[in-house]
């Protein structure tokens, strides 16, 4: 039977960084993955914010694939008729260090699993892992059980093994993501978001899915914008509607129609995101395997924020280092894992989560979805119409105006303000 | 017995540049073309335990492709560094190095526009037997070979050696490799043989985007006022654009037949 130390399944983000580590640790790993390579088969909106790889791959801003680095995160609020936007620019993302940059995932998980493969990683591609075995994994070729002291399982969202292993106590909760790439000349993109050079533009969006809880995204490639919609699983099977048509309206929506006008299809993919955050995670780690990504939903998707690559690498990292770290003690049981649980509570990875854990629920409620967009659009729509026969309303007078209109009680905006803010204190 | 198994490293949906006719090939993206990966399947079947090797003139990033093949069961690999055109040139002066080929297999034509002329020129320069789009191919003491013809009649044809053998895209692919085949596929040398197959026997003309020719107008005579109002055409008298919204296609149709009517393109 083949053996490794380590095997790691998925070479996603999580999965490389993961792979990395092992290797790193002098110990021998394959990355087994089913796609013919990494990222063959992945989809994200498109921005990765690179600072966790400062800890993985020094001066990494010099050699990852970049589409373009983001300087300017805008946060949209729709209504059909209305564009509330809160346009940040900061000059200082475009230099090194950098904050966030597109990318494209076929690029961007090949280079990572190309560090995993320099360090000593054995990648093996088009490879389904098909579940655990009692000594390792098996994969769906012939001859293809792996032995291995640890499994690290960062097969992505729906993750086979962390079912299987049972690990998931909590209602997983998953939404869709959709996204177009429309092909536009590079100039045209440079004069449509104000870029110039290597320059990108992120929009978050909400308001923009309808009846359906969601959002929606706008991101500036070199030649090419990602444009899409995330979608609740079970309000889009009520709703009967098709996602593309839903990228259709947001792509005729008057704020967004002269951003992507004349883009021309070029790819059409969608894929599923864990969007539950923090309470819908799984057990992180069971005997022999830990679990780190989408696999164990940490991906952070709370309205402002869709950020899974950077925690899939966190996750990623440390899990490598917790593998390497039992298997050096010689106790690869579940005891003997436990440091992984304390490194990501003691980062980012849980720390974020923990804090915005009641973000997802609250950026899903109804009243976020369907009825503040229409408040605030509302709201600041009064405060800039001049109507000169009467003097200006005030604002209180505005507010519980456009509360009556969108049917909102006092009482809930403050506490899912309370909420908000205790989330980003 | 020598089973040659000839693949070309292809990337199937390229871009072309609509200004410039420039292609760009993604080498992610890239592989054997479907009728090459029938053509390794059935260089594997009648190669039976006998040498198989997996040959392919392309960069390094084709080595993917061999390694592939080696985890299928071929027994050896062979890639053609060609600095040159001429395909069928190169792979010749690559097979030469492997000893005197029994038969040679090869998908019927390249997804890059090939015009399939590579296994003839093969057949040329080994002196072979050619069989080209066959369907079936199979080594039973001898090699037969099952050519679609017109009609859905078929036609079965008893191949002399040495041949050169082209399959079409048929249903028949490589056994899936195992693990260990897969690893020891991807530690596996492959060896490199440089050639200079020397420039395109096919001159197809210079590749350049489109450029009507210029035609020289005499400068407009007067001031410089008047002239730049000639050159602009600033107060020349024009039908001026009209914007049209048919709600149909047919009232489209009619709105461009009025039109062509109108300026004398088409009889009133
Ligand atoms: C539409 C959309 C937009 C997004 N936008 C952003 C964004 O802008 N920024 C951001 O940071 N994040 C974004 N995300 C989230 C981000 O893509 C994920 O959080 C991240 O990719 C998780 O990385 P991962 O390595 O855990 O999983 P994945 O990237 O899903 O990788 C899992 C890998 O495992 C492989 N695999 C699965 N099962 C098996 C198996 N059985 N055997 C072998 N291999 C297997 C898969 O092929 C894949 O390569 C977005 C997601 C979507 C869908």
């Amino acid at each position: 039977m083949t053996e490794f130390d380590v095997v790691v399944v998925g070479a996603g983000p999580a999965g490389s960084a993961a792979a990395l580590e092992v290797a790193r640790a002098g110990l021998s790993v394959a990355l087994v993955e089913r796609g013919p390579f990494p990222g063959a088969k992945n989809v994200f909106g498109g921005v990765v914010y690179g600072r966790v790889l400062d800890e993985l791959i020094p001066r990494w801003w010099e050699r990852m694939p970049v589409q373009r680095w983001v300087t300017r995160r805008s946060t949209m609020v729709l209504t059909p008729t209305q564009a509330l936007t809160v346009d940040l620019r900061a000059q200082d993302w475009g230099q090194a260090p950098y904050n966030g940059a597109t990318a494209h995932r076929s690029e961007l998980d090949s280079w990572l699993a190309e560090q995993a493969v320099a360090a000593g990683a054995t990648l093996i591609t088009s490879t389904v892992v098909t579940g655990r075995s009692a000594t390792g994994v098996r994969t769906d070729r012939p001859d293809g059980d792996i032995a291995a002291k640890v499994v690290i399982a960062c097969d992505g969202v729906n993750s086979f093994l962390a079912k299987e292993a049972g690990l998931f106590k909590a209602r997983e909760h998953n939404t869709l993501g959709v996204k177009e790439t429309l092909a536009l000349p590079r100039a045209v993109i440079d004069e449509r978001f104000g870029l110039t050079g290597d320059e990108g533009a992120d929009f978050e969006i909400i308001g923009c899915t309808g009846d359906i809880p969601g959002g929606g995204f706008l991101y500036t490639n070199k030649e090419s914008v990602g444009i899409g919609v995330v979608l609740e699983l079970d309000g889009l099977t009520a709703a009967k509607v098709r996602p593309e048509e839903l990228i259709a309206e947001l792509k005729a929506h008057p704020a967004i129609a002269p951003l992507v006008r004349g883009g021309e299809l070029v790819e059409y993919s969608a894929h599923l995101i864990p969007e539950g955050g923090y309470r819908t995670m799984p057990e992180l780690v069971t005997d022999g395997m830990l679990i780190a990504g989408d696999a164990a939903a940490m991906c952070l998707a709370a309205g402002i924020w869709l950020e899974g690559v950077n925690f899939a690498l966190g996750a990623g990292m440390y899990a490598g280092r917790a593998a390497a770290a039992a298997i050096a003690k010689g106790d690869t049981s579940k005891a003997g894992l436990a440091a992984y649980r304390t490194m990501l509570e003691n980062s980012f990875v849980l720390g974020d989560h923990r804090r915005l854990r009641d973000m997802p629920g609250l950026v899903l409620s109804e009243r976020v979805q369907r009825r503040y967009p229409g408040l605030v659009c509302d709201l600041a729509q009064g405060m800039f119409e001049v109507d000169n026969a009467q003097p200006k309303p005030g604002l209180r007078k505005l507010l519980r105006e456009a509360r009556r209109t969108h049917g909102v009680r006092v009482r809930d905006l403050l506490r899912d303000g309370i909420t908000a803010m205790r989330s980003l204190s | 017995m020598l089973v040659i198994a000839a693949l070309r490293w292809v990337d199937p949906r390229p871009g072309v540049d609509p200004l410039t006719g420039a292609v760009h090939t993604d080498p992610k993206a890239s592989g054997p073309s479907a009728a090459d990966e029938c053509a390794l399947a059935h260089a594997l079947r009648i190669a039976g335990p006998g040498r198989c090797v997996a040959v392919t003139a392309g960069p390094p990033a084709a080595e993917g492709l061999l390694r592939d093949a080696l985890a299928a069961g071929a027994t050896d690999a062979l890639r053609i560094d060609d600095a040159g055109a001429n395909t069928a040139v190169a792979l010749t002066a690559g097979i030469r190095t492997l000893g005197p080929p029994d038969v040679i297999v090869c998908g019927d034509h390249s997804l890059d526009h090939g015009t399939g002329a590579t296994p003839a020129l093969l057949a040329h320069a080994f002196g072979a037997a050619q069989a080209l789009g066959l369907v079936e191919l199979s080594m039973d003491g001898e090699l037969t070979g099952l050519r679609r013809l017109d009609g859905g009649r078929r036609e079965r044809l008893a191949i002399p050696l040495p041949a050169v053998c082209s399959v079409e895209p048929t249903g028949l692919r490589p056994p899936r490799a195992s693990l260990p085949a897969v690893l020891a596929a991807q530690a596996a040398a492959i060896p490199v043989v440089t050639v200079d197959s020397g420039p395109s026997m096919v001159q197809a003309g210079e590749q350049k985007p489109y450029r009507p020719r210029p035609t020289h107008l005499g400068a407009p005579a007067g001031d410089a006022h008047h002239r730049v109002l000639a050159l602009t055409g600033a107060l020349t008298e024009r039908t001026p654009p009209r914007v049209v919204r048919p709600a149909s296609a047919a009232e489209a149709a009619d709105e461009l037949l009025d039109f062509l009517r109108k300026h004398g393109f088409l009889e009133p």
